[in-house]
């Protein structure tokens, strides 16, 4: 199987002398098509740090990095077209544009790609629809729940079209309720779209949900 | 989303309203300074420029016609009538003073013309239907006991009445004629009498006058002859030129050296309160733009989204500001004059200050770390 996400010696450390962190510590990550992988560990063990690495929003001390086969060079490249073309984000606390309605929040998503609008609209619809939204395209991130607020989240990290989503906490916010729904969304959205998705969380309980679990601790992959 | 700006900025109304009328008063502040100085030029040159004389003649050491105080005796001046150059018998008499009249019971700012009835210095004239000249009074063999008639012609914008009479010094002076408004600089208006009650109001009724004025010979070069009379032990000469000259830096620039340094602070006052603006603004919308950044926005995005508002913001900034600034000249209790080309001048440089102002912010803004996006609220 094609690797979509491949890191080796991937190294971040934060700060500088005796406060120097290492965030992440010569980490070696594969992450196959289609995979639901989930990363868990305990709170400040690099599960965030690890994801910005392979989501090009760090950039790695050290490593190295291959997304859909190509190796990122990020002194050369422009990490922001990788973002926007390869890669989805949901952040825990959705971080929607409040001045934006729901499928505008969509669309902006393929604007940065420069989608033509009436293109994105179309897609928007269509994504807002799947994740069961359709009643709410012209509500503002504060007229919705935390629950649909994480849906459209959902619906913009696919815009895209990625290669892999990665979601940081996506439940943490959220009731036991509102997260069960967001699991059999993201199941739902595995089959529609074949989206491979990295999802860290505390959660045991969204274990069941995962082909497989990659625990970290210290910066670090431990085996379970 | 081409509109995904203006999203932004209607979410933050009453922000971006507030900053587009702090620019629209400063630019029209800064307009109406401009407008009152250039007001003041105008009405500087404009009795001059109305006398038809091409050189000015004052006492040495006065430093021009307008600037010192000038006093010559004009009995000593009778050899200009035949000064090479000049018009034959071109040579006038003329008092030009400020004066306090009581007009209407009330004492009011204006300047005193005592001419020559015919004479270069004010009208041949009064407008029509509006009265007639003073009676001119015995000049030549004129002997300071022989009575002299108390007339007057006012400037068409004091509000007075032919037949009225208004106090100069200890006299009464009655209204016989209004002449064509040629206001002298901050809207004092001109009376014009004859030279000899000039010199008897406020001359102490001594044969003095502060000026001459003459006419060159067409194809003569005023400068030269200003030259060559200046050269002389008890006068000083001037052309008109120099004279406009003296006027506008004596009574306008010099004096408004102030406001020019204040039309320059407010520019930076309207740089620093876009520039300020923008900068909370963008501070606010730090989340935002690292979440942009990290969904996969570029730097040149976020920056097109940022300068649009900026844009936008300055020019209808601008525009108001120049609408303003004219419809306050036009209700200004002075004479203000907008000059249209200056305006442009204005409205160009407040819109790059504007602007530049909002990108020095804008760069800085931009400059977010996308891991926030990862972060809680800040
Ligand atoms: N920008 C930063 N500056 C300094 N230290 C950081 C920064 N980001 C993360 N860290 C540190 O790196 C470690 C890993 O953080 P993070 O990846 O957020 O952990 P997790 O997501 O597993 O809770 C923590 O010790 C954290 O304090
Ligand atoms: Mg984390």
């Amino acid at each position: 199987m094609a690797a979509v996400v491949e890191g080796t010696g991937l190294t971040k450390r934060f700060g500088a002398g005796d406060a120097t962190v290492v965030a992440v510590d010569s980490v070696n990550i594969r992450i196959e098509a289609g995979e639901l992988v989930m990363i868990m560990g305990d709170s400040g063990c690099g599960k965030t740090t690890l994801i910005s690495l392979l989501g090009c929003i760090l950039t790695p001390d050290a490593g190295e990095l291959r997304i859909d086969g190509e190796p990122i060079d990020p002194v050369n490249e422009d990490l922001s077209v990788i973002r926007h073309e390869k890669i989805g984000f949901v952040f825990q606390l959705f971080h929607l544009l409040p001045y934006l309605t729901a499928l505008e929040n969509v669309m902006v998503a393929m604007d940065i790609a420069s989608t033509k609008t009436d293109a994105a609209e179309r897609r928007a619809t269509e994504l807002l629809t799947q994740v069961g939204l359709r009643e709410r395209f012209h509500h503002r991130p504060a007229q919705l729940s935390g629950g649909e607020k994480q849906r459209v989240s959902f619906a913009r990290a696919l815009a895209n079209r990625p290669k892999i989503v990665f979601a940081d906490e996506p439940t943490a916010n959220l009731d036991s309720r509102q997260s069960d729904n967001l699991m059999n969304l993201i199941q739902e959205l595995r089959r529609e779209y074949q989206t491979t998705i990295a999802i860290v969380t505390h959660h045991e309980g969204l274990k069941e949900n995962a082909d497989r679990i990659i625990h970290m601790k210290d910066g670090r992959i431990v085996t379970a | 989303m081409k509109t995904l700006f203006l999203k932004d900025m209607r979410y933050r109304q009453a922000r971006v309203v507030l900053t587009t009328l702090g620019i629209t008063m400063l630019i029209s502040l800064i307009l109406l300074l401009g407008g009152i100085m250039n007001g003041m030029r105008i009405q500087a040159r404009q009795y001059v420029a109305s006398t038809g004389a091409d050189i000015w003649i004052s006492a040495e050491g006065s430093g021009g016609a307008f600037i010192g105080f000038s006093m010559v005796v004009e009995e000593y001046m009778a050899f200009l009538n035949s000064w090479q150059g000049l018009v034959p018998d071109s040579a006038s008499p003329l008092v030009f003073a400020q004066a306090r009249p009581t007009v209407h019971g009330k004492s009011t700012k204006a300047i005193v013309v005592g001419y020559k009835l015919g004479q270069l210095g004010g009208p041949k004239q009064v407008i029509a239907n509006e009265g007639r000249m003073f009676t001119p009074s015995n000049f030549e063999d004129y002997r300071p006991e022989d009575p002299v008639p108390y007339e007057v012609v006012v400037d068409e914008k004091m509000s007075l009445e032919i037949g009225e009479q208004i106090t100069l010094g200890n006299e009464k002076v009655k209204v016989v004629g209004k002449a064509k408004s040629r206001m002298f600089v901050l809207d004092t208006p001109l009376i014009f009498m004859d030279v000899r009650i000039a010199q008897k109001l406020l001359l102490g009724n001594t044969p003095h006058v502060n000026m001459m004025i003459a006419k060159t010979n067409k194809n003569e070069q005023p400068v030269r002859i200003a030259a060559d009379l200046d050269a002389l032990e008890t006068i000083e000469a001037r052309t008109l030129k120099q004279t406009l000259g003296d006027i506008i830096a004596y009574y306008v620039d010099e004096p408004m050296k102030a406001v020019q340094f204040l039309r320059v602070m407010l520019w930076l006052v309207a740089g620093n309160l876009v520039g300020m603006i923008t900068y909370v603004t963008m501070l606010e919308k730090t989340q935002e733009i690292g979440v942009l950044k990290a969904i996969g926005g570029s730097d040149n995005y976020v920056m097109g989204l940022l300068l649009k508002q900026v844009v936008l913001i300055s020019v209808v900034g601008v525009v108001l500001g120049l609408i303003l600034s004219y419809l306050f000249a036009a209700a200004a209790p002075i004479f203000v004059a907008i000059n249209f080309v200056e305006s442009i001048i204005v409205a160009g440089i407040s819109f790059v200050v504007c602007c530049g102002s909002g990108y020095l912010a804008a760069r800085k803004a931009i400059a977010v770390d996308p891991m926030i996006a990862f972060r809680g609220e800040i």
